[in-house]
């Protein structure tokens, strides 16, 4: 009897071990992940960087925005802007109707490629202009997600790191989070999500949408 | 004498009483289904609205509307007449069945929008076809407040019409959550369910309504191409659609297979083996290629609005 009694308390103990494992596990995954996207900013800086000047500069005459639409990263979606209407193509990275299609509306062909493949080599799975507003001044930001390895196990919700580049430095709380305006001190959200401080000019936040 | 056990009527008794139950329903025919001249759906051109507002030089502030500056508000109110097209429903908001909606009153009766949203603005109520609006006070606090949601932030009427047809109007989807409370423009409150947007469309605008498809279950048409584009020739068609397929934005290999989304649907074309949808998705059109499979995946419910026209028309 004693001897049962024993084996029980052992069990038990053992099962509340693994639970104790398992949040402390998650926790330390979860810190992790808000240090490791200020990392992972410093080791890409430069492609990040690159990626956001190039992209600005060629999406301005003709917004688009690129999605890498699957998980191999071989299957993108443009969405170019006219005054009228917005086209959503799709295509394969080998299709050559991509070419086609980027010369019709006279955008920089080889330069966007470039941008493709820089963002395929990063995993940067979404790129586009948002406008945001600053009392009634429309101010515009660089919105990219990237997808990280890391942060995505089998049935769970994925993860993605978002960075934002603005034009002007702008204000964060003591805490890092993103200001609506310095005086203030409301926290501002970008489709949702609160923002927090890489430099002035560039935030991330951790999300499950890339868009 | 028969030999019958039953008790029976006479032959003339018969008679009685089927001309007494054809005459009752020839009356409900005439009450109820006569065709009344005035139940027409109301129709003006941009042109009068455009005669009508720029009249309007000033608007005193609303006492009911705390936070909507009158000039700003008379300005989007002007833009929707001279732009129908710009009215943007708010990044992650669910105000796209509300915005979906307001392309009827802003194409086929402008100035019946601008009359409504002057006298709300004034008033602090309005009726709208059989509607009668009358905001609670949370949604007039509310009204010019939001933030953070793209160029809805400096459009404080379109705020006010969201916010307050989401007051007034409630589907099953907004049981739990019927009253507003700060940030609930991005919840179920917000929420429109087929039947509901189909409803504001009759009660707000006085449009027929024909409808296919459901919440759950998508419609069941052979060639969906073909009834849509038929659909096309003789009236407004609205998609009520799987948002999360037409616009990917996680990588889960599951998703929810159910309608999120209103479009309005203004061309289809098909060529070969894919079909080019033109729709209005707020703020802008938008046009792309899809196959047949996929709109089959997307599409949970098509809504034709025809006008209702007087006989003598």
């Amino acid at each position: 009897m004693e001897f049962r009694i024993a084996q029980k308390k052992y069990h038990l103990m053992n099962r509340i071990k693994n639970i104790l494992i398992l949040f402390y596990a998650s926790g330390v995954l979860c810190s992790c992940a808000n240090r490791n996207i200020s990392k992972y900013y410093f080791e890409n800086q430069k492609i990040l960087d690159s990626i956001q000047r190039s992209y600005k500069e060629y999406s301005k005459p003709i917004p688009f925005s690129i999605e890498f639409t699957n998980t191999s990263f071989t299957n993108i979606s443009i969405e170019i802007f006219t005054d009228t209407l917005k086209y959503i193509y799709e295509f394969t990275l080998t299709e050559n109707r991509l070419k086609d299609t980027l010369q019709k509306y006279n955008l920089p062909v080889p330069r966007v490629i470039e941008i493709i493949s820089q963002m395929q080599s990063i995993h940067c799975t979404w790129i586009n202009n948002l406008d945001y507003y600053v009392g009634r001044k429309k101010n515009y930001l660089v919105f990219m997600s990237i997808r990280p390895t890391l942060l995505n196990f089998p049935f769970t919700n994925k993860k993605y790191y978002i960075l934002t580049y603005f034009q002007q430095p702008q204000y964060y709380d003591s805490e890092g989070r993103l200001l609506d305006h310095r005086r203030r001190k409301k926290i501002r959200k970008i489709n949702e999500d609160v923002f927090r401080r890489i430099t002035d000019k560039v935030a991330y936040t951790i999300s499950d949408r890339f868009r | 004498m028969t030999n019958s056990s039953c008790f029976t009527f006479p032959n003339s008794y018969f008679k009685k009483i089927f001309l007494a139950v054809n005459f009752y329903f020839i009356a409900i025919v005439a009450v109820f289904g006569k065709i009344d001249p005035a139940d027409t759906t109301p129709i003006s051109t941009q042109k009068d609205a455009i005669n009508y507002i720029e009249k309007i030089k000033e608007l005193n502030a609303s006492t009911y509307w705390p936070h909507i500056n009158p000039q700003l508000f008379l300005q989007n109110v002007k833009d929707n007449i001279y732009k129908p097209l710009e009215i943007y429903e708010g990044s992650n908001t669910n105000f796209c069945g509300y915005a979906a909606l307001s392309y009827l009153p802003l194409h086929d009766d402008p100035i019946g929008y601008v009359k409504f949203m002057l006298q709300i603005y004034k008033d602090g109520k309005a009726r709208m076809g059989k509607a009668f609006i009358e905001p609670s006070a949370e949604i007039m606090n509310a009204a010019g407040t939001l933030k953070f949601k793209g160029v809805l932030d400096i459009r404080p009427a379109d705020q006010l019409w969201f916010l307050s047809l989401a007051d007034h109007f409630k589907g099953y989807v907004n049981f739990f959550d019927h009253h507003y409370n700060p940030g609930d423009e991005n919840t179920f409150w917000a929420s429109v369910n087929y039947a509901k947007f189909n409803r504001m469309v009759k009660k707000l605008f006085n449009y027929n309504v024909a409808t296919r498809g459901s919440d759950l279950m998508h419609p069941w048409i052979d060639d969906l191409y073909n009834y849509i584009s038929e659909k096309m020739k003789t009236g407004t068609t609205v998609l009520y659609l799987n948002n999360a397929t037409l616009y990917k934005k996680k990588h889960n290999t599951l998703r929810p297979g159910i309608p999120t989304h209103y479009v309005i649907l203004l061309d289809i074309i098909k060529d070969e083996d894919l079909i080019t949808i033109t729709y209005w998705d707020y703020g802008f059109r938008s046009l792309r290629q899809i196959t047949p499979a996929f709109l089959k995946k997307i599409v949970f419910g098509i809504s034709h609005c025809t006008k209702k026209i007087s006989p003598d028309e």
